[in-house]
């Protein structure tokens, strides 16, 4: 079994009209066994970019850390908040420091940049960055979800529109992956503000 | 003078080995920044950067302190943007300002002819003009350097980038001879 | 302050050791996301062509459909990069700045042959461990140049190259059909035919072609030359009604770094 299928997880972000969403189950097992079903995977960086991470656990906190860190050494030096494609290109070149000895993780990137454009981005483990205009998937679920945002994700989305697709593509997904499910969250951010919302999910 | 970046350009008035050192800090340092962030830096920082390394050099042991005093140039996000960095590590930002021998003159000539909405053309102009007024003798292509920062769109993305570009001699021969 | 100043040359090995004992543990470690790649060069009568194709994998999985291989190395030179996506993403970016130094420093545009130097001693001091391969092609003083670097360091000086896991049905393109002194039509022509016998043929290759032309003074990137696989639209719609999923709970947004507060939880 590879290690990144070690505690589960399924993370996905998806573009609207002016908005985007990110959302991850939030189950955290060692293997068949589940430990937790409210472990979160996707944490805010500024109030217009979250990042989720997919993963080994362990790692997922480490990087999170790690990534508040430098998202606030950023704000003092430069007194300014990271813009979404700057916090990426970060991202990513800290992921790829450790090309030979890397993090168990992959992170997705959803934000609003200046101009209230929505910015989706994802990486594999060592931090090659990836940037379509539709959606992005991560996770044990990955398959699942990627099959599900195809026929599912459509353009122009609206806030409450992107909520039902982002959300039944998970939901959906999860219900065909045993490692990841046990309810899920979904944040949707939008020009006047992040709309977060705890989805009910089979408890299987 | 000397590029340090596609957005940023610095002059110097003072030691030219000192400059040429705090050059390639300043352009290691732009480099560093682009890496990770694969974006141009502000200017303030690189300002920032180049004031701390010459702060250093006031209270480490075995060194002097660097004999020159920077201007630097650079468009960015916040617009168009201009420091002088002193010796001492301060660093001040300024609309236009002049530093070396004429300083005082040049400054009192920038204080009546500068304003901020100057077109490119307007800008060296006056630029040449507050420069003839410190130069003894005539001046020349051969004599004189100008950098300017125009936006150009990027090959690749179309997008509008800063340039920072040195003016070649027919360049500045043509704003010379629009002058007298 | 100490511990917030890492040092940042070079690599880090401080998981190396946890990550071996998963290994050892029968944890399998991850792969990368791979550029399966058609990508492919050649020389005509006024300059260079690169092309490539926009797939990126990661297993039988395609993670990127449009993903950018033909990657900006100086002015005037480009780099074509197969094989681990991040290796050439971040390999090419890092000779660009060094080359970018380098014309800082000397005040000219870099040599084609200066690029390919840096880079087979890059790769060749790794070993092959770093997974690039790359097509380099540029114009400098020397007139028009075509290489392409193996993950190992060796290089060939070629007039048209292919590489990649499409490189055998590209390379029967230009075999069948290339010739000296093209024009620049035909050039252009070819390298599209080329990519799009890998985009056809290999799996690990797919989606659209991406062109650079590379002459004395000009670069002409094209992204999407030809795009043989546009997706046809949706014949149906799967719009949920509003209140379709069932939540919880509205909670409040987490805390977030806004202009006011610092996360500092």
């Amino acid at each position: 079994m590879s290690i990144m299928q070690y505690n589960g997880s399924a993370v996905v972000a998806m573009t609207g009209k002016n908005c985007v969403a990110i959302a991850a189950d939030k189950r955290l097992g060692q293997r068949a066994l589940t430990v937790d079903m409210g472990f979160d995977k996707v944490f805010p960086m500024t109030n217009r970019l979250y990042v989720g991470l997919a993963g080994l656990a362990t790692d997922v906190k480490t990087l999170h850390d790690r990534f508040r860190m430098h998202v606030n050494l950023y704000k003092h030096r430069e007194e300014r908040t990271i813009a979404p494609k700057t916090f990426a290109h970060m991202v990513s070149h800290m992921l790829y420091e450790r090309r030979f000895g890397p993090y168990f993780v992959e992170p997705v990137i959803a934000g609003l940049d200046d101009n209230q454009q929505p910015f989706i981005c994802n990486m594999d483990l060592i931090g090659c960055p990836n940037f379509p205009n539709d959606f992005v998937v991560c996770g044990t679920a990955d398959e699942n979800l990627f099959g599900m945002c195809e026929s599912l994700w459509e353009p122009d989305l609206g806030p409450e529109e992107l909520f039902e697709t982002i959300s039944q593509a998970l939901l959906n997904a999860v219900d065909r992956d045993a490692m990841s499910g046990w309810g899920a969250i979904v944040h949707i951010l939008t020009p006047d503000g992040v709309i977060t919302r705890e989805l009910k999910g089979r408890m299987d | 003078m000397a590029k340090i970046c596609d957005s940023i350009g610095m002059v110097y008035s003072g030691m030219g080995p000192d400059f040429r050192v705090l050059v390639n800090s300043a352009r290691k340092a732009a480099q560093k920044y682009i890496q990770t962030y694969m974006e141009d830096p502000p200017v303030r920082i690189l300002v920032k950067e180049l004031a701390g390394i010459m702060q250093e050099f006031t209270q480490s042991g075995g060194v002097r302190p660097f004999g020159v005093s920077l201007l630097l140039a650079g468009v960015d996000e916040r617009g168009p943007n201009l420091y002088q960095v002193d010796p001492s590590g301060s660093y001040f930002p300024w609309k236009a300002t002049a530093i070396g021998k004429n300083m005082i003159n040049s400054k009192t000539f920038l204080e009546k002819r500068f304003n901020g909405d100057m077109e490119l053309e307007d800008a060296v102009h006056t630029a040449i003009l507050t420069l003839k007024e410190g130069i003894e003798g005539q001046m020349t292509e051969e004599s004189i350097d100008i950098g300017i920062i125009n936006t150009i769109s990027a090959a690749e993305s179309g997008e509008a980038k800063p340039i920072f570009k040195r003016l070649t001699k027919t360049e500045i021969k043509d704003y010379l001879s629009n002058i007298v | 302050m100490a511990p917030l100043l890492e040092p940042n040359a070079g690599f880090k090995f401080d998981n190396a050791k946890r990550n071996q004992l998963l290994s050892d543990k029968g944890y399998m470690v991850p792969t990368a996301t791979k550029t399966g790649t058609t990508i492919v060069g050649l020389i005509y009568k006024d300059g260079v062509v690169l092309g490539a194709d926009t797939r990126a994998t990661n297993g039988s999985i395609v993670a990127d459909k449009n993903c950018r291989k033909i990657h900006y190395l100086a002015p005037n030179m480009y780099c074509c990069g197969a094989g681990t996506a991040a290796d050439t993403d971040f390999t090419t970016s890092m000779i660009s700045s060094q080359l970018a130094l380098h014309s800082l420093n000397t005040g000219r545009d870099a040599r084609v042959v200066t690029a390919m130097t840096m880079l087979k001693q890059y790769l060749f001091r790794y070993q092959g461990h770093i997974g690039a391969a790359l097509v380099l092609g540029g114009y400098d003083v020397m007139g028009p140049h075509l290489f392409t670097i193996y993950p190992h360091g060796s290089t060939d000086k070629l007039p048209y190259v292919t590489m990649g896991s499409g490189s055998l049905a590209a390379m029967s393109v230009f075999e069948s059909s290339w010739r000296p002194e093209l024009s620049r039509e035909e050039a252009v022509e070819m390298v599209k035919d080329a990519i799009e016998a890998g985009i056809f043929n290999d799996l690990g290759s797919g989606s659209n072609v991406d062109v650079c032309i590379i002459t004395k003074d000009n670069v002409e990137y094209i992204r999407g030359y030809s795009q043989p696989n546009e997706r046809v639209p949706k014949e149906q719609s799967y719009r949920f009604a509003p209140g379709t999923t069932e939540f919880i709970a509205t909670a409040p947004a987490a805390t977030a770094n806004d202009a006011a507060a610092m996360d500092v939880s």
